[in-house]
């Protein structure tokens, strides 16, 4: 793997797609390694002192050599960031972490919740997929996802697809078919999800996670996550994604975000 | 008046700039090492070693604040005979002086764990943290009684030949006596200081979201605070004052170099710019040139 940079690019385009969610394009900087589906990066909003750590996003979507990522306005970096404007600079670091292994290895079932989807667009450009499975508060949750593949919706309102969970459109039978099942989405949905999921089958299974972070670039030790060894290990460095039997669900779901 | 020293000799060392990377933000140095950010490093402080394993603290660990960063990492390592065994080994031939960052629960600890490291030709020294919990006095830290500190300094100059940095806490006690004490235990540099106790509070549910309340508070809010012990401590030791704290920028460094700090670190501000040290020296030289 190569190496990431820290570089300016500048923005592009900033468009709001759904309420308070955004959407960012920028050029690749030239010395910077092209991400693989499931790797972030560090944006950094201002030059200014504070917020004093940058903000943790995956990568959308590659389009030749623009960058598009997707976050909601939660908090001030992040309206820091949804505040900029095309020819503003954004500085980034990256790109950071592990993707979704084994691109090139059979079909793929890909089971999102809410926002958790970011990211889907680009790993559905890499792959072979079979199906996608989507749950939402409403439909203003709902990301929208370029794809041959069928798409099945879920809302807790049921303001499209069906009323009710995710883990509600997960069929034995669909879960058994493809080679592998790629899960994102607050941790909750992820665990529910994995519970469902047969033992056989758990191999297959790989989870982008997300944790506060530091530094995310493996120093700092902050954004651990409870793994099956009885140990930590490390969002940023040793994910963001992982195998799902690296993490220890019991332990995540009680200590959470 | 004659200028900074920008290439400081101390312990008979030349180190390539004053700028030292903090313990618990540089890691031991191999991911700086894989991102090319080591230009401009006068030397890397590892993450705390102690003797055991520990996986650190329950998540969540950081937590950002509109100024500054909590943290509550709990000194997770893999212990100092793993960090001996396989981490070091893989640092031969480290492009700059590496000082390990040692903790424990009792003074006997510090000097255990230095024994075991003493087996590295790594290092060229360490630096004692003694702001953490003694677990003989009641988790009281080391670094708040002048006489444990110098106890804990004794015990590592007994085991060692090679040069050490003890880490005194703003928390408690008088930081100038806690200096003095280490100075008269043998220590070679105090660093001044390690992070500032703080808390967060939802005041609507009561969470503190980091679980054991107060945590570590870093900021460049907190340089003033730093600049003051700098300029207290090194008017009252001969031993060289290491300066940890507040950094983000030229100005700070050479704020805290012209209050008495020998080499100067910078932590919170490496997590954002891994690239720190050479845009931090870029910028001394040229507010030196002007």
């Amino acid at each position: 793997m190569t190496a990431p940079t820290d570089s300016v690019s500048r923005i592009s385009a900033m468009d709001m797609i759904l309420p308070g969610v955004f959407r960012v394009r920028f050029r690749l900087p030239d010395e910077m390694p092209e991400p693989v589906p499931g790797q972030f990066l560090q944006l950094e909003a201002t030059p200014g002192l504070f917020p004093v750590t940058r903000r943790p996003f995956t990568v959308n979507r590659m389009m030749d050599d623009i960058i598009e990522v997707i976050f909601e306005e939660v908090g001030w970096g992040t309206s820091l960031l949804a505040s900029l404007e095309p020819g503003d600079p954004l500085r980034i670091l990256g790109p950071l972490g592990n993707g979704w292994r084994g691109l090139d290895r059979g079909r793929w079932l890909l089971v999102g919740g809410g926002l958790g989807a970011a990211g889907f667009q680009f790993l559905l450009d890499r792959i072979n997929c079979a199906e996608v499975v989507l749950g939402a508060s409403d439909a203003g949750r709902i990301l929208p996802l370029k794809t041959d593949s069928p798409v099945f919706l879920a809302t807790e309102d049921g303001s499209t697809g069906t009323t009710g969970l995710v883990t509600d459109l997960l069929s034995p039978d669909l879960l058994a078919k493809p080679e592998n099942i790629a899960v994102c989405g607050p941790i909750p949905m992820m665990n529910a999800v994995w519970r469902m999921i047969p033992e056989a089958s758990r191999g297959r299974v790989q989870v982008s996670t997300e944790s506060r972070m530091g530094c995310g670039w493996g120093v700092c030790e902050g954004c651990s996550i409870p793994s099956t060894d009885g140990g930590y290990v490390k969002c940023c460095s040793e994910g963001p994604v992982f195998p799902g039997k690296v993490i220890d669900w019991d332990r995540w779901m009680e200590v959470g975000l | 008046m004659t200028g900074p020293a920008l290439r400081p000799v101390m312990w008979e060392t030349d180190f390539p700039s004053p700028l030292m990377l903090a313990s618990g933000t540089a890691g031991f140095g191999r991911e700086l090492l894989d991102l090319r950010c080591l230009d401009a490093v006068g030397a890397v402080v590892t993450k705390a070693v102690t003797m055991e394993p520990r996986p650190g603290n329950l998540p969540p660990r950081i937590l950002e604040t509109p100024m500054g960063l909590l943290n509550s990492i709990g000194l997770a390592n893999p212990g100092a005979k793993a960090v001996l065994e396989e981490i070091l080994p893989g640092l031969e031939g480290f492009p700059c002086p590496l000082l390990i960052n040692v903790a424990g629960e009792t003074v006997s600890e510090f000097a255990e764990v230095v024994q075991v490291l003493e087996n590295s030709p790594l290092q060229l020294g360490y630096e004692i943290n003694v702001s953490c919990p003694n677990v003989s006095r009641g988790g009281r830290a080391f670094g708040e009684e002048p006489a444990v500190v110098e106890d804990a300094s004794r015990a590592v100059s007994r085991v060692t030949e090679r040069p050490f940095s003890v880490k005194l806490t703003p928390n408690g006690g008088d930081i100038v006596e806690a200096a003095k004490a280490a100075e008269s235990g043998g220590a070679s540099a105090v660093t001044v200081c390690n992070t500032f106790l703080g808390m967060f509070m939802d005041w609507r549910t009561g969470d503190t979201i980091l679980k054991r309340g107060v945590a570590g508070y870093t900021s460049p809010a907190l340089l003033p605070l730093v600049v003051a012990r700098v300029w207290q401590v090194s008017n009252a030791v001969s031993i060289p004052v290491i300066s940890s704290g507040g950094v983000s920028g030229g100005e700070d460094v050479l704020q805290l170099l012209a209050a008495g700090a020998r080499m100067v670190q910078v932590g919170t501000r490496l997590m954002r710019r891994p690239g720190v040290a050479a845009e931090i020296m870029a910028e001394v030289g040229r507010l030196l040139q002007e």
